[in-house]
């Protein structure tokens, strides 16, 4: 019998494949399904227990075990309060980035190693490669680089890292993984990717945050002129860089520059080179570093969004979990909330909550 | 050794064929969670989907054969009940009309714990008693006694119970209510106090006859006697006023508003004839396929534990629940998927919110006799060697579990205590 593996085991394609990967390898692997926190209210419906059947299927066919871990409290707390805590501040969150820290690679990874486990795995897309000089692990982008989700595990140390394995990150593509889904006879690879935060499901984040947060009506404001354009139901609904929604009746095509959930005003342009909706320097806070250790001052990769364009930029780390991003020329804003990761080459070496861009709101 | 290499035979089976292989045969045996239409029922409800489409309020003559079969269903149903029609009226099935029967008061209710969760949330919004039941799944008539106060109007109590299938004492319960009553009565009290009996589960095998069960109101399914799904009655007696949920254009009598469903009260009326008139022969057929598929695997299984009355009287005939101490009944009910076996693990609310089950719990079976449950029931359609194709599949599903979870029969013995079937004999 091999080491003993843990592994988070979704009813999606690619932690399907990634345990028929590790029983292939010869792990002895136990499955988990992390039952997570939903919304037990009307018109929410819940689809778990879909996905659980069809990681119980899977369990069957590979002939090992699935077990039901509740995680419901430390995602509630961790990401759902986390979650609509920021957006009532006027951030926009990423809500994955806290559960992969917090859940996957936090309850679930010590409630694994306390079981006994030797490594744990999930079906992310990453790599792992362990320096055996030094000892050290690093955490790469997935060969697929289209399906690349070290966006989303930036804040998780390299402790957990040098005892995961992400068995899909090596494969070529999406196709690749759905095609030795169907070859294995695991009966998921037909479902759909799952897009979007879990727990809010087919109603949207706006309904979500519509149940759940205060209705705080306000003015939509022309950033340029101060000039009242319209009403909306809440800034908190509103994200940098958004164009649809603002239900402006007509005329261009605006975009928000920024949002104030303070006095309640959503500031808009019709302009797309509005100096509001560019930026060449992000600040960022609650940083973190897989490594622990900050990086020499220099130049970097950095990416802003999910898959989103990697782009040169200096990075200078401060005390205080601080760093700042300096790009050679204007890019797009970045909303408050999202995540800058950073990375030297393929490696992620961490990354950092974007702070509030200044020229948007010292008007 | 790897991991695929220690897995159960069974499983192993499944993988080399790459994927689910066809069944040698289908088996369905969850029919206290649907039941197929019988084609009689489809033929009698065919005309009022098609031909004698129109409204039953239209004011043409056309619209007379609408109107006229709608009201020929209410009587034969009426009828079946040993009722007056016009204490029938239709719902859009059974978890309606037992929020319609809530709805007909505004004091107390008590229920108990085993109900099905249209009642248990009815009473919860209403603040109940819930009062707990025995290990049999039985509901002490004199607990419930004990819970009514003086501002207690409604009892509702399932007749039968479509998880173990336990039949209820509703007439003994009716005994007690009427005697509850008399004493309102006698002490100047006007507080009215009904009992509600929701016999879904009940009527393919015993009688729903309103009197002899000495019930104020019952609620029936069509979906449970191989009638259409959506299609449900509350009888309600004379003294009770019912109280509108659905309003509109006052159909039913003002009780439940919206164009009437013509086809579905037909075939609710013919299947509901059909399962009167053969109760007692299919119930003696359905008796002895479970007794035959319980001891096939009692044969095998010291260890499996039967839940529900041991006396045939005091359980439904085509219901056989067991569970399986130590395994999972998730898994037991996938392998047999695959085998073309479709078994229910308990309620089908249950299973969808892979909650434990509130009728095992309120029975006080441990959680780890309960969590490898099986809800196994026969249908007009089982016939003895679905049974027995059955009872061979869930013991090769059981054994592969066993062996991959190295689970050996004196284990699964000494988990199921004194429950364990071999022990019972």
């Amino acid at each position: 019998m091999g080491e003993k593996v843990f592994l988070g085991l979704s009813g999606g394609v690619d932690s399907a494949l990634s345990a028929a990967l590790l029983v292939e390898q010869g792990y002895d692997v136990t499955a988990v399904y992390m039952r997570n926190w939903s919304r037990d209210l009307p018109g929410y419906r819940c689809p778990w227990a879909d996905d659980l059947a069809d990681a119980e299927r899977v369990a069957v066919t590979l002939g090992i075990g699935l077990e039901v871990w509740d995680c419901e409290e430390e995602y509630r707390r961790t990401v759902v309060d986390y979650l609509v805590d920021a957006y009532a501040r006027g951030l926009t969150p990423n809500p994955d980035v806290m559960c992969n820290q917090t859940v996957k690679f936090g309850t679930f990874a010590e409630r694994a190693f306390a079981r006994g486990a030797d490594l744990i795995a999930t079906g992310h897309y990453a790599r792992v490669r362990r320096d055996p000089a030094t000892g050290a692990t690093r955490l790469l982008r997935a060969v697929d680089e289209h399906k690349d989700q070290t966006y989303f595990l930036w804040r998780v140390g390299e402790g957990a890292f040098s005892r995961a394995l992400f068995p899909v990150g090596d494969l070529r593509d999406k196709a690749e993984v759905r095609r030795m889904c169907a070859e294995r006879g695991l009966g998921v690879e037909s479902k759909p990717d799952s897009d979007g935060i879990c727990f809010v499901g087919p109603v949207g984040i706006r309904t979500f945050l519509l149940d759940t947060l205060e209705r705080r009506a306000g003015d939509v404001v022309e950033w340029e002129t101060g000039r009242v354009l319209g009403h909306h139901d809440g800034a908190f609904l509103f994200t940098v860089g958004q164009r649809r929604g603002l239900d402006l009746g007509g005329g261009p095509a605006r975009y928000v520059v920024s949002t104030d959930v303070e006095r309640d005003v959503v500031y808009v342009t019709a302009d797309p080179a509005c100096p509001g909706l560019w930026c060449t320097r992000l600040d960022l806070s609650d940083v973190r570093w897989v490594s622990g250790e900050p990086p020499a001052d220099g130049e970097y990769l950095v990416r802003t969004r999910h898959t989103g364009a990697l782009r040169r930029a200096r990075v200078e780390a401060f005390d205080g979990a601080r760093a700042r991003v300096s790009f050679p020329e204007p890019v797009r804003t970045v909303a408050p909330g999202q995540s800058a990761v950073i990375y030297g080459g393929l490696v992620c070496l961490g990354g950092g909550i974007v702070e509030p861009d200044e020229v948007a709101y010292n008007r | 050794m790897t991991s695929a290499g220690m897995a159960s035979g069974f499983a192993a089976a499944e993988r080399v064929a790459g994927g689910a292989p066809a069944p040698v045969r289908e088996v369905y045996l969850d029919y206290a969670a649907a039941t197929p239409l019988d084609p009689r029922v489809l033929s009698a409800m065919e005309p009022y989907l098609t031909r004698c489409f129109e409204n039953p309020s239209a004011p043409y003559a056309r619209a007379r054969a609408a109107r006229d079969a709608l009201e020929r269903a209410r009587a034969d149903i009426a009828h079946l009940m040993g009722a007056k029609p016009d204490g029938i009226t239709f719902t859009a099935g059974a978890t309606e009309a037992n929020n319609l029967a809530f709805a007909a008061t505004d004091g107390g209710v008590v229920t108990d714990a085993a109900e099905h969760e249209s009642v248990l949330a009815c009473a919860k919004a209403r603040g109940g008693a819930v009062v707990g039941v025995g290990a049999d799944g039985r509901v002490d008539p004199e607990r419930l006694r004990a819970a009514i106060g003086p501002s207690t109007q409604l009892v509702s109590v399932e007749l039968a119970n479509g998880e173990v299938g336990t039949v209820q004492p509703v007439r003994e319960i009716a005994r007690m209510v009427a005697a509850v009553r008399a004493r309102r009565l006698a002490g100047g009290s006007r507080v009215p106090l009904w009992l509600h009996a929701d016999a879904s589960q009940a009527a393919g095998s015993l009688s729903c006859n309103v009197t002899s069960l000495g019930a104020d109101m019952v609620t029936l399914s069509a979906a449970k006697v191989y009638g259409p799904k959506q299609v449900g009655v509350l009888w309600a007696g004379e003294g009770v006023r019912l109280r509108p949920l659905v309003r509109g254009g006052g159909q039913e009598g003002g009780v439940r508003s919206g164009t009437e469903n013509v086809a579905g009260a037909v075939g609710f009326a013919v299947a509901l004839a059909l399962a009167q008139a053969g109760r007692a022969e299919e119930g003696r057929r359905e008796e002895a396929l479970r007794s035959r598929l319980e001891a096939a695997l009692a044969a095998e299984f010291a260890g499996m534990v039967v839940s529900g009355p041991r006396s045939p009287k005091r359980r439904l005939p085509g219901l056989l629940h067991v569970s399986f101490p130590g395994l999972e009944a998730r898994r037991l009910v996938v392998l047999l998927e695959r085998r073309g076996v479709s078994v229910g693990t308990g309620s089908a609310c249950a299973a969808s919110h892979m909650r434990e089950s509130h009728v095992l719990n309120a029975m006080g079976l441990p959680p780890e006799v309960s969590s490898g449950s099986l809800r196994i029931t026969m249908g007009r359609p089982t016939s003895v060697d679905d049974i027995d194709y059955a009872a061979g599949q869930i013991a090769d599903a059981v054994r592969a579990e066993m062996r991959r979870m190295g689970l050996t029969p004196e284990g699964m013995l000494d988990r199921a205590g004194g429950l364990a079937a071999g022990r019972r004999r």
